[in-house]
């Protein structure tokens, strides 16, 4: 507890400090274009470009020099691989990050051009026929069985888990971000690969 | 030193007339007592300056954030389940970030001007019941990523709680537990959700997890001591396996109380909390009280909660079902205001001792003997006693009560109502084989 001498050496302080003139002038908007340093700053413990950005570049330098990329490049795009959405594991709601993450990959395999793309479009109607319409939501533990529906010989799919904890005075979250090329005859793993990433509130 | 003065006595002025927290609620809570949640929504929307449910406030880093808290409430009352989820994940966020926010003008302006003037600390029971709750809204809305999200969110709160601030029996990880517990059950995890179920069963009776807890058990591998006693009972059949559905009810009920503004003289202040002011400051403060001084100690204080011994109504296609109680979280409100209540006085104690040196200065500098500096001083102690506004933030739309049950039903199409403190719910629900629903009640009145 304060004592009364504390206390008013910190009205002096507060006086002097100014501490409840408040703060002039309106909010600015910036580009990032003309101010590139807006994108470093953390603003949350949630997933942002940069992160997004990092993850990815991690995983698909990795999966560019892997031996199923090699595979691929000799099939001369005659594999057809699907992409299928990446599980939230974590503390946070980053279901649009993840998204966005599935959607880059996405990107980044179809500009590699050694392979051959099945459009997403046709896989929401591929899980809507082995789950049923009445529940026609993605569920992970029938990727090979939408693989075999859509005729794709590979698929990527990955997910994103954390390690969160929380002090007196900061909260930290460790995301671990993996990606996997699974083959869907055997369902045997091709290609794995994770990268690190953590945030803190402090 | 007569120019700092005058700077002190400007900035204190730009704090009078600030009603407080209480204040600006007040329109919100006389429409939830109306039963106008709509009308109570609205009032919070002026506070927090936005056109719509939809919108949140430009700023939501200070009290706002409680505002915000305030809306998701009344948002899951109003089964507007996305508004109220996009409203408890921006508070939760807003909340968490002042609660480990900490600098030196915050204790120098709570102690000298007002406890209200530092940032909110959110005690332990809401921490933990924004994830509770915002998992009903997912559980609801049948989306179970969504609740595993807020599930984690609640289990690193959980783990803080009870080790950092030694509240292993705080019962509101009883139904966090329940909840949790459902959403890994329904997700296929059965190890993960008899954790949870082991947590909740260690708190209130649960009866209805007792049955689904045994049958998870043949699935699973976790055990406990309290787990294996339960596993002497008989299991019944998975619904998967019976053909079976089920309906999970949660009913919230009357609202907590809120914090209320209470102004007393410092004599009687001294009579309730002596034993917890410092000897320096019981010296000066009995010397004042002595000498009959007219100085009034501002602090908050509890106002009666609403509610409390309302019994709820739940029926499933017009049959009776027996809901029972998972936490009364009006009793932990008054518990935790009661473990600090003594130091919140206290301080209220110090400030007012405080002013009465702020006017002796003021007095000093401006000359013992003249007219001006004995109007100074009192004008002085009159700002700082008009600007001393106790803290009476709170997040005040938490039902005093919240119920549950969880029960079996033939697979296929079933109406389920809920009634509680004069508000009703009907919902139809169609379950497939195997499915299960979450029906909810907040009853805020």
């Amino acid at each position: 507890m304060m004592s009364i001498r504390s206390v008013m050496a910190g009205l002096a302080s507060v006086v002097a400090l100014g501490a409840f003139t408040p703060a002039c002038g309106g909010k600015e908007y910036v580009r990032d274009s003309h101010d590139p340093s807006i994108d470093n700053a953390a603003m949350s413990t949630g997933l942002d470009k940069d992160d997004i950005q990092r993850m990815l570049s991690e995983n698909l330098n990795n999966l560019r020099n892997a031996p199923i990329m090699d595979l691929w490049r000799t099939h001369r795009g005659a594999d057809t691989v699907a992409v299928f959405p990446f599980q939230n594991e974590t503390s946070e709601h980053i279901e649009s990050q993840l998204t966005t993450i599935l959607s880059e990959a996405e990107t980044w395999l179809v500009d590699s051009g050694v392979v051959t793309m099945i459009s997403r479009e046709r896989q929401n109607q591929m899980i809507a026929e082995v789950e049923g319409h009445r529940n026609a939501v993605f569920n992970p533990a029938h990727v090979a069985q939408y693989g075999r529906q859509l005729g794709a010989k590979y698929f990527v799919t990955g997910k994103v888990s954390t390690s969160d904890e929380r002090t007196d005075d900061a909260r930290r979250v460790q995301y671990f971000f993996y990606m996997q090329v699974i083959e869907v005859e055997t369902s045997a793993i091709r290609w794995q690969h994770k990268a690190y990433i953590t945030k803190m509130v402090k | 030193m007569r120019r700092l003065s005058l700077v002190a006595l400007a900035t204190i002025a730009g704090l009078v007339g600030c009603g407080g927290h209480e204040a600006r609620t007040l329109k919100m809570r006389t429409a939830l007592d109306e039963g106008q949640p709509k009308a109570a929504i609205s009032s919070i929307n002026d506070e927090i300056d936005v056109k719509s449910d939809k919108d949140l406030p430009a700023d939501i880093q200070g009290d706002n954030a409680l505002l915000v808290l305030d809306r998701a409430s009344i948002q899951q009352s109003l089964a507007q389940f996305p508004n109220s989820q996009r409203d408890f994940e921006a508070a939760d966020k807003a909340i968490d970030l002042l609660d480990l926010s900490r600098n030196a003008s915050d204790t120098i302006g709570q102690y000298i001007f007002s406890d209200s003037a530092g940032r909110y600390k959110a005690p332990p029971y809401e921490k933990l019941l924004i994830n509770t709750l915002n998992m009903i809204n997912y559980l609801e809305r049948g989306d179970l990523s969504g609740a595993r999200v807020e599930s984690r969110r609640l289990s690193v709160m959980q783990r803080y709680v009870v080790d950092n601030l030694g509240q292993k029996d705080n019962p509101v990880i009883g139904l966090g537990g329940f909840l949790a517990g459902l959403t890994y059950e329904k997700s296929g995890q059965p190890d993960e959700a008899l954790r949870f179920y082991d947590d909740a069963l260690a708190f209130q009776g649960f009866s209805s997890l007792r049955t689904p807890t045994r049958t998870l058990m043949q699935s699973a591998s976790y055990k406990s001591p309290r787990l294996n006693t339960l596993a002497a009972e008989a299991p019944s059949r998975p619904v998967e396996q019976t053909g079976e559905a089920e309906i999970i009810l949660v009913v919230g009920y009357g609202r907590v109380p809120h914090k209320i503004a209470n102004r007393i003289p410092i004599g009687l202040a001294l009579t309730y909390f002596s034993s917890a002011i410092n000897p320096h400051d019981l010296e000066a403060a009995n010397k004042l009280a002595v000498e009959g001084a007219a100085i009034w100690i501002n602090y908050p204080t509890l106002a009666p909660g609403q509610g409390g011994y309302a019994i709820p109504v739940a029926s499933v296609d017009g049959r009776s079902v027996g809901l029972e109680e998972a936490v009364d979280v009006e009793k932990q409100v008054r518990a935790e205001w009661h473990s600090i209540e003594g130091r919140v006085a206290a301080s209220a104690i110090t400030r007012a001792l405080a002013r009465v040196g702020v006017g002796e200065g003021v007095k000093t500098v401006a000359g013992r003997d003249s007219t001006v500096g004995f109007i100074a001083a009192i004008g002085s102690m009159i700002a700082l006693t008009a600007a001393d506004t106790p803290d009476t933030r709170s997040w005040e739309t938490l039902p005093a009560r919240v119920a549950v049950t969880r029960v079996r039903v033939p697979a296929g199409k079933h109406t389920v109502r809920l009634d509680a403190r004069g508000v009703s719910r009907t919902a139809e629900v169609n379950l497939e084989k195997g499915g299960w629903s979450v029906v909810s009640l907040m009853a805020l009145r």
